[in-house]
């Protein structure tokens, strides 16, 4: 028998002996345990819920009635549901594209920054706003671009610039509401991208150098097919969260002017909670998630063009 | 009246539960339905559902304490509060509450969700209680306008004893009037001397001549009844005189009164409720008003009391909450809504039922009386946030401290105005609430009221057939 066996032995002996293995399975199940009970809890019971739910008529009030597929049916006649569709998905994709174009070129801009202080105070300014509420952020919001007593017209109308409806024309309410989400969101994917680019490769970089690739030609070339897992997980993440688009829409504009602003979400809650049609607004959830795992299904897709991995 | 008995193929909430077959998602919705028999608070407790501030809850919870321990010293009396931008988003709190199986004993309701809580048989008819009690009643009776009784009636029954009201008079800063060298408006002022006053009070800059917000009380509704037209066909439901003959004989006030409001088919794109629309458009367009926030009301009371606003629909409400963001007695004061077509005013009134599950319905009749003493009227509702449902309670005394100068506006509004009706809020006043606030914001950005009612009128349709 080698030394080296001899040690491997000595080594698996010791550690099916040790009191202490046993109670750290016992420790690692009970916290595996404890993350799918939350999750259990409160997202596949209310998912599942909700299933059940989105096949019966119930006001809360009165008893539930089975109704089949006819929330589902509806659902798909109702103009101003499939509208608020159309209206989550134009305003998601326009937060997502925002979202990883600026959050990537800050990291590029602050990532060349050498002095780590420099970068800290980036970092953290740019993600202070992912810490706000969101009610408040947009309560906060709604004042500053409120077309008369706004704080924004008011600089602007220094400028000479006349009033802008931001809050009370549809595309301009859409378009508000974009920036701000993707101002209080874009700390998120920037601090993503921050890491990811600080975790390339020197030697490839210094590679690309010698090789004589310009700055523009080693980001494209080389740091972000190096990056474009986090890319993934970045878009995934943006578009699940934009997809459930609900607080600055409901708070700053109630969904309007007219339906410009109503999302998916909006419905959802207008119908259960303020009309009382809980079976609809679970149907309604249901399309929305199966929509969203749609979604995500042609992103990761779309990844396996697009994406490198190591 | 409807009934929440099952119809044909439905089923019972309990076999609903079974027939989710093992499904862990259906067991949680036992937790939830768990609400439907067994409601109404603990043996020990009598719990009360109240729109406004825990801390203001707490406070009424326990000046109301000693009176209810005289009635019954085992019983803990429990005000919860429900915070809530306007009744819309209360309504689905409270309903959010009876689904999570606490449904209260007695519960505050305004206007805007009466029918929708009888309709659904949530709460009980006040009405064997109210016979039985005529006598002790009577003084109540004498103090309680007419209109505010028949708007807490739903189809022959009476389901609130009232305490509260408020309609929509005009508001308007003195300020900014005598800046603008505009006279103070009389009570018989008309749409023409509104736009008069609004022009003049427009040309200070950042000022808005007028000011509202986009919700079913007092906003262009008011316009819309000054015109007299309204959102559904407008009848009374048969039944009442158990009351009327009772209670009102010999009040010419009460004449005609009849079993409550009845909310017939939509009438939103009509030629009267569309010019009442367009005239608000016309006033955005000519700079005399901004474009409104929707439901709340709390900025415009804020911009009002920083003198950026001239004019505004508000109720005896805002004598308190004007004072409260600062305003001085005397810097406003309130007349009635100019006269268009007619002088007809809209108001919601505020009361107090018991609901169906309560097992303390005795017990919580007798709060209800308490609630509508006289005495307990300003530990309900300190400071003027809301106008006294009695007449007696409506004194010089009372605004002395607040304003408005002119504040016999708020009864008189019932009493020299007897067209004056209540919201047009019928059991499906939420879809109506979330349909009207859409539809306004997209005439409001589009300028065309026409479109935009004529998609109101279909939304109502389709929720009037729904409910």
């Amino acid at each position: 028998m080698s030394a080296v066996t001899a040690e491997v032995r000595e080594a698996v002996v010791k550690r099916r002996g040790h009191p202490s293995s046993h109670g750290e399975a016992r420790f690692g199940f009970a916290m595996i345990g404890l993350s799918v009970l939350f999750v259990a809890i409160f997202t596949a019971i209310p998912i599942v819920a909700s299933l059940g739910l989105s096949f019966f008529s119930w006001d809360v009030i009165s008893t539930p009635e089975y109704v089949g597929l006819e929330n589902y049916r509806r659902l798909f006649t109702d103009g101003p549901v499939l509208k608020s569709f159309g209206v989550t998905l134009g305003m998601a994709l326009a937060i997502v594209v925002l979202q990883l174009t600026i959050g990537l070129g800050l990291a590029v801009l602050v990532n060349q920054r050498k002095l780590v202080w420099v970068r800290t105070l980036f970092r953290t300014a740019f993600y202070l706003p992912l810490l706000a509420s969101t009610a408040a952020v947009s309560i906060f919001m709604g004042y500053l671009f409120d077309y008369k007593f706004g704080v924004v017209n008011y600089y602007l109308s220094l400028l000479g610039i006349s009033n802008v409806p931001w809050l009370t024309s549809g595309f301009g309410a859409a378009a508000t509401i974009v920036l701000i989400a993707v101002w209080q969101q874009i700390g998120f994917t920037f601090v993503l991208f921050v890491a990811s680019l600080m975790s390339v490769p020197t030697d490839v970089l210094e590679a690309a150098q010698i090789d004589g690739a310009g700055a523009f030609r080693t980001l494209f070339r080389i740091k972000i097919p190096l990056i474009s897992p986090t890319i993934l997980f970045a878009a995934v993440v943006a578009l699940i969260n934009a997809m459930q688009l609900f607080d600055q829409p409901y708070i700053m504009t109630k969904g309007g002017p007219g339906s410009a602003t109503t999302t998916v979400t909006i419905q959802m809650y207008q119908k259960g909670f303020q009309n009382l049609q809980f079976g609809y607004g679970s149907a309604i959830a249901i399309v929305l998630l199966v929509a969203i795992l749609v979604i995500t299904g042609l992103q990761f897709l779309a990844a396996r063009k697009l994406v490198f991995y190591q | 009246m409807t009934g929440i008995h099952p119809p044909g193929n439905s089923l019972a909430r309990r076999t609903l539960l079974k027939a989710g077959a093992g499904g862990l998602g259906l067991a949680a919705l036992a937790d939830l339905a768990a609400c439907s028999k067994d409601g109404g608070g603990s043996s020990k407790s009598l719990k009360m559902l109240y729109f406004g501030e825990q801390a203001q809850a707490t406070q009424l919870q326990n000046r109301l304490q000693p009176q209810i321990a005289k009635l019954d010293a085992t019983i803990k009396f429990e005000i919860s509060a429900i915070n809530g931008t306007d009744w819309n988003d209360f309504l689905a709190k409270v309903l959010t509450q009876i689904a999570a199986g606490t449904p209260p004993d007695i519960i505050s309701v305004a206007t805007e969700g009466l029918q929708l809580m009888a309709s659904k048989e949530l709460a009980v008819p006040l009405d064997d209680y109210v016979t039985k009690d005529l006598g002790a009643l009577k003084e109540y009776f004498a103090d309680i306008h007419p209109a505010l009784v028949e708007s807490m009636m739903y189809q022959g029954h009476l389901w609130e004893l009232p305490d509260s009201f408020n309609a929509g008079n005009m508001f308007y800063s003195t300020e900014l009037f005598q800046r603008a060298g505009v006279v103070p408006p009389s009570a018989d002022w008309t749409l023409d001397d509104f736009e008069t006053a609004a022009t003049k009070i427009a040309k200070f800059k950042g000022i808005n001549a007028f000011g509202w917000v986009v919700r079913l009380w007092g906003s262009w509704t008011s316009f819309m009844y000054a015109n007299n037209a309204n959102l559904l066909e407008e009848s009374k439901y048969d039944g009442g005189d158990w009351l009327w003959n009772k209670a009102y004989a010999g009040d010419a006030a009460a004449a005609g009164r009849k079993g409550g409001w009845k909310w017939g088919a939509p009438t939103a794109n009509s030629d009267a409720t569309v010019e009442a629309l367009n005239y608000m458009i016309e006033l955005t367009k000519k700079g005399l008003s901004p474009s409104p926030d929707v439901g709340g009301g709390g900025t415009l009371q804020g911009l009002f009391a920083s003198n950026r606003i001239g004019m505004s629909i508000g109720g005896g409400f805002w004598a308190g909450g004007l004072t409260n963001a600062g305003m001085k007695n005397g810097s406003f004061d309130v007349t009635m809504f100019p006269k268009w077509k007619s002088q007809r005013h809209l108001f919601g009134a505020g009361g107090y039922a018991i609901f169906k599950s309560s097992k303390k319905k005795d017990l919580a009749w007798e709060v209800l009386k308490l609630l509508v003493k006289p005495e307990t009227f300003d530990l309900v509702f300190p400071g003027n946030v809301t106008t006294p449902g009695r007449k007696s309670l409506v004194t010089a005394a009372r605004y002395a401290k607040t304003g408005p100068k002119h504040w016999s506006v708020f009864y008189d509004t019932l009493t020299k105005h007897p067209d004056t009706a209540p919201i047009p809020a019928p059991p499906y006043y939420n879809a109506l609430a979330t349909a009207l606030n859409q539809r306004t914001t997209q005439a409001i950005s589009s300028g065309n009221a026409k479109a935009a009612l004529d998609g109101l009128q279909s939304d109502l349709e389709k929720a009037a057939g729904a409910s």
